[in-house]
Order: structure tokens, then sequence, then C-alpha cells
């Protein structure tokens, strides 16, 4: 059977869009769209339209750039590259999901485990 | 900060919207391509790898709409679109755009203008840091309108006094002075204390006060300057403090440079302030020279006016008791605010005339606000679709909004250029007098308040059609008839009926008043008369032999003069006020009782030359003239005003042959004539009692200023060139002012005027207005019911019986706005009484032809549509809809 597709939340896509580049470097935005379903394994399905707002919501905070480029065909598009606050804020972000998945295993571990 | 520039962003995205379309297009169409291709690589078809990737990709429309909406400010966005709406709008009907906006226009811009005026009077600070804690106080007595303190009672008051911080005086009456230096001018010197720039928080502008050493009697001469006169006579020169000038002759050292925007608290434009160096003596010996100042202080912080009044009382009652005993119930003590002060009587007028405009500007909002509606009424299925399709209330409300403040600040920009207008209509206009007309002008405050009314009056006149709710029923296409909204209009055009007639009344019974004032018997013929005020400096002048001289060998070279019917000298003329006066009870007749029961108020009395009374057309009543024999120093005659001679001889008992006597230093004069009554203390008051003396050969009096009256047939301009030709060739730096007299007793009802025709030109604009409102509403409502007229004609009624239909459903609001509007204006006219001239507040034959002209034009403006209402052909009008 396969595994229930999990739902996207806002903040996450957010944490996977800004890990997807500190790990790849600059990417277009297909680039990232096929890099989060490898990695997610299908797992995550995500609607790749929906990438494009978030896309613009980081660029409007600060923490990715774009840059108009030429893609591997030759193609024209747009390429995103994290900045150093985006660094700073995938630190951040990095941290408090942790802290929260740690949270989340000893609330549900405790009662596994009772 | 983070907000800061997700805001910027999205101002920027807001700005180059087009780009970024363009930027996500293509950027979305590469990712599909992109997709394709791996999908084709995948082994799929390209139509069906296609297909797949639009799948995969998801709804690109709403990416886009989701990606436009995350880059703009939505609120400004939605603002965008209802403005270009808006414009849209109203450019497919720019007749009714341009009647919309000339209408705000008219009544924001004359509300700007006068605004711009009245601001400076009534409501904007005075340069003074802290204003609001200046007063002035004093005396008050009926021969003077503004409150003074006697030199004793000054020294003694200002060491006992405890409401205020600090408490400073000037010398009244502005004295000229002379800087004698090369090109000689005559200046105003104005005599302060040291504490008067301090208590009013003025610093020089360069160098410093002066000292109170320098203050004090016998210190060596010292002076602070004025901006502009340190400008054009001192180029400005910014090492002047500490240089000597020479000012009436003396040394006078300059020790700073008063700063641009320095007033004095009267208003009076004094080029140069020196020490009154008043002597602290507290010496009340009734032959003391009694020092007469102006008080201004400031008030402690946390004391009141009245506080400060009260505080004072004791004080005042103190110096009382060496006010002569029958004197002291005619003297009161007053503490006023500076303001209050300096606008005088100013401040009614500024309220009725700010109140006139404003009723202008909200009939002129009704008036838009009724188009509105209009337009609402004819967008009702528009609006019934829009939100069918899913528009909110508030939106649509928004939209609405957003179209009436465009109109709004369209009208304002378009006002500020008419107050502009406006108000350089009203500086030519106006007379003299007017406190700080020559300050106002169209600036960032007035400005402001423009912006501030055009967007309220965008509201107010919006409101109405916007909370109109759309009826979704319209769409089944059955008739619907907006009764509210009608009912809304009607009731608007009732307030312009009242406000109108409000406005037309207060007009009436100005124009009245000004009217009287116009014909008031002057008791004179000032026809072909001309005057020719002569000053002569002190410097020059200084002794009464000297300036006596001067006038005698004038008064030879004019004799002289062709086609002068009658020539006099007189040292004051009527019928302004500004003659020496005595009271009442000064005046001693033989076996008479002196007046004793107060003051009895002033009398009046000139010098004058023989062919005084000829020249001004003064009949002489019983007894004679002056003769040329009665110069002579053995003469001692008077001649009486009538209302003196009835005053000082109640019984009908002769006057003429009486000795009489002003004043105990005074000689005992003979009357020998009574001369009619002549206004001479302004147009309104009634004439005070006055007397006359001859103008002697010898010195007696005072004749620093005297005035030459012509009468003559010849041109005017004519007598002033002699005039001014042969008082130059005996001295040609004595200053000449030439005035017609009809031109100088009409200035005299220049105040009056100038509210009058203010107040005319707002109402007239308001019925006006009133007119276009009714005509609108009744055309309205003929076209509402054509179908119903139509049937009513093809049942057999008459183009009579129709015309009566629609007037009397006009009728009724017609009357309804009377109603409130007689009894707005019964109630309002009270505020006008101080401006009224022998016409009574409460006139009901001007409230009746207001009234009557205000209906007229309503029935003029129902008449037209009401025309086309009696046309109506059935048939037409049936398949009408």
């Amino acid at each position: 059977m396969a595994p229930p597709r999990g739902e996207v939340l806002q903040g996450t896509l957010d944490l996977i869009v800004l890990q997807t580049l500190e790990l790849m470097g600059p990417l277009h935005g297909y680039g990232i769209a096929q890099r989060v379903q490898q990695v997610s394994r299908d797992l995550l399905k995500l609607n790749q339209g929906t990438l494009y707002p978030a896309l613009l919501r980081l660029e409007q905070r600060g923490w990715i750039c774009s840059k108009w480029g030429a893609s591997e065909n030759n193609r024209k598009a747009k390429y995103y590259s994290l900045t150093r606050a985006g660094q700073k804020q995938l630190l951040r972000e990095t941290e408090s999901w942790e802290r929260m998945t740690a949270l989340m295993a000893r609330l549900l571990g405790g009662t596994e485990g009772a | 900060m983070g907000w800061l520039r997700i805001f910027g962003a999205r101002w920027r995205g807001l700005l180059s919207k087009r780009q970024l379309d363009q930027d996500l297009d293509a950027e979305l169409r590469a990712h599909l391509e992109m997709l394709t291709e791996e999908n084709i690589r995948r082994g799929m078809s390209p139509v069906e790898a296609r297909y797949a990737a639009r799948r995969e990709f998801g709804g690109v429309e709403q990416t886009k709409e989701l990606h436009r909406r995350q880059r703009s400010i939505q609120f400004l966005d939605a603002l965008v679109i209802d403005l270009r709406f808006a414009l849209r709008g109203l450019g497919k009907r720019p007749a009714f755009a341009l009647v919309a906006i000339l209408t705000v226009a008219l009544g924001i811009g004359s509300t700007t203008a006068v605004f711009s005026v009245v601001d400076r009077i009534l409501f904007r600070s005075l340069p003074y840091p802290h204003d609001d804690r200046l007063v002035s106080f004093g005396d008050t007595a009926p021969f003077e309108a503004n409150e003074f303190v006697l030199g004793p009672d000054y020294v003694d008051w200002k060491k006992a006094q405890t409401p205020f911080r600090s408490v400073t005086s000037f010398v009244p009456g502005g004295a000229d002075c002379d800087l004698t230096e090369q090109n000689p001018v005559r200046l105003k010197c104005a005599l302060v204390e040291s504490s008067f720039l301090p208590t009013f928080g003025i610093e020089p502008f360069l160098g410093r006060n002066f000292t109170s050493e320098e203050d004090r009697p016998n210190a060596a001469r010292v002076a602070l300057i004025s901006y502009g006169l340190w400008r054009s006579r001192f180029a400005s020169d910014g090492h002047l403090p500490g240089r000597t000038i020479s000012l009436d002759g003396r040394p006078t050292v300059v020790v700073g440079v008063l700063p641009a925007q320095f007033e004095m608290p009267n208003l009076g434009h004094d080029d140069i302030l020196v020490p009154a160096a008043l002597d602290g003596s507290t010496d009340r010996r009734p032959t003391a020279r009694q020092t007469i100042l102006r008080v201004f202080a400031r008030l402690k912080p946390g004391i009141s006016i009245q506080q400060a009044a009260a505080a004072m009382q004791p004080l005042f009652e103190q110096s009382l008791n060496y006010v002569p005993p029958q004197f002291r119930h005619e003297v009161s003590f007053r503490v006023r605010s500076l303001r209050d002060r300096q606008i005088q009587d100013a401040r009614v007028a500024s309220w009725v005339l700010l109140g006139a405009v404003l009723a202008v500007l909200l009939v002129a909002c009704t008036n838009v606000a009724n188009l509105l509606l209009a337009r609402a009424t004819s967008r009702m299925r528009e609006l019934a679709v829009r939100t069918a399709l899913g528009a909110s209330r508030g939106r649509l409300v928004r939209q609405a909004l957003t179209e009436s403040l465009l109109l709004g600040v369209l009208g304002g920009l378009a006002g500020c250029w008419f107050a502009q207008l406006l108000l350089r209509l009203f500086v030519s206009i106006a007379p003299d007098g007017i406190p700080r007309l020559e300050q106002a002008s169209i600036d960032v405050r007035v400005l402001l308040f423009a912006l501030a009314v055009s967007l309220c009056s965008g509201i107010l006149f919006g409101l109405g059609a916007a909370l109109g709710r759309p009826a979704p029923e319209l769409l089944t296409g059955k008739e619907n008839r907006p009764t509210a909204r009608g009912l809304l209009r009607q009731v608007l055009v009732t307030v312009q009926i009242a406000v109108s007639l409000m406005l037309l009344a207060g007009a009436g019974l100005l124009l009245r008043s000004l009217w009287k004032l116009e014909t008031v018997a002057l008791g004179m013929d000032a026809n072909s008369v001309i005057t020719a005020g002569i000053d002569l400096a002190a410097y020059r002048y200084p002794d009464s032999a000297k300036q006596l001289a001067f006038f005698h060998q004038l008064e030879a070279r004019l004799k002289h003069m062709p086609g002068v019917t009658s020539l006099a000298l007189s040292d004051t003329l009527p019928p302004s006020g500004g003659m020496q006066a005595t009271f009442l009870s000064s005046i001693e007749i033989p076996g008479h009782a002196k007046f004793s029961a107060g003051t009895g108020g002033m009398i009046g009395y000139r010098y004058v030359t023989p062919g005084y009374f000829r020249a001004l057309g003064i009949p002489i009543q019983r007894g004679r003239g002056f003769a040329e024999e009665d110069r002579s120093p053995r003469e001692r005659p008077v001649i009486l005003s009538e209302a003196l001679a009835k005053k000082l001889f109640p019984g009908g008992e002769e006057p003429l042959g009486k000795s009489f006597r002003f004043g105990l230093q005074n000689g005992w004069r003979t009357i020998v004539g009574v001369a009619g009554d002549v206004k001479n203390n302004g147009l309104a008051a009634p004439a005070d009692p006055e007397f006359y003396l001859p103008w002697k050969n010898e010195t007696e009096g005072y004749f620093r200023s005297a005035h030459v009256i012509v009468q003559s047939a010849i041109h005017p301009q004519g007598v002033a060139d002699w005039i001014r030709g042969e008082t130059a060739a005996i001295d040609p730096t004595v200053p000449v002012t030439i005035e017609v007299m009809t031109t100088r007793v009409a200035k005299l009802t220049g105040r009056p005027r100038f509210t009058a025709v203010l107040l005319s030109l707002f109402a007239g604009m308001d019925v006006l207005l009133a007119g276009i409102g009714i005509y609108g509403v009744v055309a309205f409502l003929v076209t509402q019911q054509t179908r119903e007229i139509g049937i009513r004609i093809a049942l057999g009624a008459t183009p009579g019986s129709v015309l009566g239909m629609v007037f009397r459903n006009m009728a009724r609001w017609t009357a309804a706005g009377a109603a409130f509007g007689i009894l707005g204006a019964w109630l309002c006219s009270r505020f006008l009484e101080s401006l009224l001239f022998e016409v009574r507040a409460h006139d009901p034959f001007l409230l009746g032809a207001a009234l009557l002209v205000l209906v007229a034009v309503a029935f003029l403006a129902g008449w037209i549509p009401a025309r086309r209402a009696m046309q109506v052909d059935p048939m037409m009008a049936l398949r009408y809809e």
C-alpha cells in the first residue's frame, strides 16, 4: 500500500526550499521542484505551481535572491540562491524544527512506552 | 524591520506590475517546458507529455493569481483598481464630472479663501511663544476702546501683582520720529520698557535687547530697529549693532535688530523701539504729567484670565481711590487675551463669514450628493450584477467612496485655484483695518485645511450613494422604484432650501444696514470737497509758534488758488473721530449747575478758520459763524453744535451771548452761534456734541497736524497739485495727504460693505446651487414618474393637473425647507446684531423678501422639468422600459 501523501504545511515548504538551495547551490524553480520530489520520494506531493508564491515570499523576506540565467539546455530560466540572511534563517528554522520534532518524539514515545 | 522590507518589495511590485507579470510568465513557461521535455524523455508522446506536465504543475492561472496577491499590497491594489474604475466612469460622463467638480470647487474654493483670511484672525497662533498666555489688562472707560493704565497705577500694580509671570508696557500713540542722517526719513518709534521683548518671548535677531539701566530717564539713547528697516536702510549690515545713528537729531546707539516675524502687540507698524524710560514716580497730583500706558502681561502657569482679573481687582480698587469720585462708576477693570485685543470687533464678522461659507460648502456637497444618488439609481442594475457575482457589500461601498473621494479631491484641487482668485478679490476690495488681511495667503496650513475639507466633503456626499443597498431582485427585470433614495434626495433639497434661506436673510439684513449707513445724514455737504492732511515733523517745527507760522503762510498762499469757492483750515475733520475732547462735566455756564453725575461723556472740539462752515456746508442755525476779526487775541467766541446747545440749555433757553468755559485753565468765552450737528464719531454712532473754537493768528493749542479743506468746482487733481505745490514751496519735506471728502466718507462704510458684499456673494452662490439642486431633483422625479404621468394623461388628465401633481410634490419639501430656514434665520440673526445699524435683527419684512426670492427660484427651477412632464406623450411613456 502506498504511504499516504502528506499535505505540505507552509512553514515546511519554506524550510525545504531553503535546505535545498543550501545543499544544491543556485537552482531554478523546476530544479527545486524536482529535487523536492526526489528527496521526499513522493512522500510529499506538491502542486509545483505552489512553489512560486513561496519563492516570492522568501525573496521578499530577503532570504533568497533571484537572477536570470541559462539552463543546462540553454533555456532562459530564473535561478534562485540563498542569501546570508537565508542561511541564518535556515539555521534558526532547523533548530526550532529539531526542538519541535524532539518534543513530538518525546511526547509520542512517552505514550508508546507506557 | 522585516515588515518594512516586505512592504518595500510589495510597493515595488505595485509599481512595476507589468514587468513582473511578464517575468512570471516566462518563468512558468520555462518550468512547464522543462517538465514536458522530462516527460518526453520518459517516453510519453509530446501531447501526452504536455498534459502530464500541466497536471503535475497544477493551475497556472491560480499560481499567477497567488503570486500577484503575494507581491502586491491588497488594499492599495484595490485602491488602484477603484481609482481606475472611477476615473473611467468620470471620463465616460464628462458632463456629470464637470458639473460635480465645478460644484465642489465652488464650495471648497470659497471655504478655503475665507478660511485663509479668518484663520489669521481666529485660529492661527500669534507670533509669540505660548501666545495663549499673553494678556492685555487695564482700566476701561467709555471714551476709550482699549484698556489703559495710568503711569502711577502701573508702578504700584507691577510691584504688587501676583497672577503674572511678567508685566510690560508701551506708550501708545507710536510717535513719529525722524532718522536725521543723509536722506532723512519719517519713521514710527514705539516707546517700550526693557521688559517688553522678554515678556513676549522675543529674542533680537541681531545684537541684544536694551537693559533696565538703559531704560531710565536721562540714560544714553539706545534703540532696537525692525528687520524691515535693517534690510532697507542699513543694507542688512551684520555689524550694525553698536553703531550710532541720528534719531530726531540726537545720537542713538542701535543695540539690536528685531526678528523678521516680530509684530507689535497692537499690530502697529513701528520701525524702531526705544526705551520708554518711565521714571517710576507715583505722583498722582492733578498737575503731574500722567502717562497713559498699554499694559501686557504673561500669565503664570495654571492661572486663567478670570483668576488673573480677580487677583488684580483689589489693586484696581485701591487705585480707584485716586480717581475723582464722579468718574469712579464709569471706570472698570478688564483682563483679556492678546488675541481678543488684536481682533476687536472682527471676531463676529469672521465667524459670520466662516459660517456663511460653510453653508455654501454644505449646499454644494448636497448638490453633488444628489448627482451621485441619481447616478447610483441609474447604476442599480450594474451593482446588482456585481453583488450577484460575489462582490461584498464593503467592496461596493469602498468603490463608491473612492469615486466620491476622487471627486472631492479633484474638486479640491480646482477649488484651491479658485480660492487663490477669490483671496485676491477679497484683498482688492477689502477696506483698511481688517486685522492681518495683508498676511493672508494660501499656504501649507490652508492647503491642508482644503485637503481635509475635500476628503470630508467627499465622504459626506458619497455616503448616501454608497450606503444604498443594491437589490438583487432588480435582475429579474421587474420595475423597481427606489423610493428610499428619492426620499433622501428630497430631504437633501429641504436642507438646501433651509440653509439658503438663512444666508439670504442674513445678507438681506447686512445690505439693508449698509444702505442705511450709506444714506445716513452727515450734517454736511461732502460733494466737491477736497482735504489735505499736513503733518509737521517735530524736529523741524519744535514749538507751536513755528507750527503756526507755517500754517499761516500756507493759508496765505492757498487763498490765491483759482476756482476755489471756499477754503478753511482745521485741526481735525469729520465724520471720523479723533478730534480733541473734554468731558461734559468740565464745561461751565454761569448760572447753570455743573454736570456732576459722572463725566457726562465726551464733548469734542475743533479749531477752525472762518471758512470752515461754508466749505463743508454746515448750516449756522442761530447767531453767526466766525469772522476774520475773531482770530485776533481779544475776541473769545465759541460756536456750539445743536446737540451741545440742547444739552447745556435744556429748557429752550437762548444760548447766544452766554459765557462758556471748559476746564479751569481756559478762559471765559462768549457763545456766538449754534451750528448744525455733524457726524463726528463714525457713521454708526450718534453724533457727539461738539463746539468750535476759532483758529487764532496767535499761538493757542497744538498744531502739529492740520487739514486744509477746499471746496472747488474744478478737477480734484488740479486742486491736489496746487496744494502740493504751495506746500512744497514753503517746505519740501512736509508730507501732504490729499483725500476727496466723499471717498473719505465712503471709507467709513468700508468694513460693513465688505462683510455685506461677501455675505451677499455667498448667499447668491447658495441660492444658485439650491436652484440647480431643485432642478435636479424635480427632473429626476419626473423621469421616474414618466410612466405614471403617461397613464394619467392617457386616462384624461389635463396638462394643468400634471403640472399640479409635480408642483404639489415640490411644494411639500420647499415648504418644509422654508419653515426650517425661517426658524434658523430667526435663531441665527441675533449673531448679526452687533454688525447691524438701525436694522432690527428680526425684521419680518426682510425675512419675507428672502422667502419670496427663494420660492421664486424654487418654482423657476421646478418649472423646466415640470413642463417636460406636461408634454409627456402617453404612447411613448407606456412603451418606456
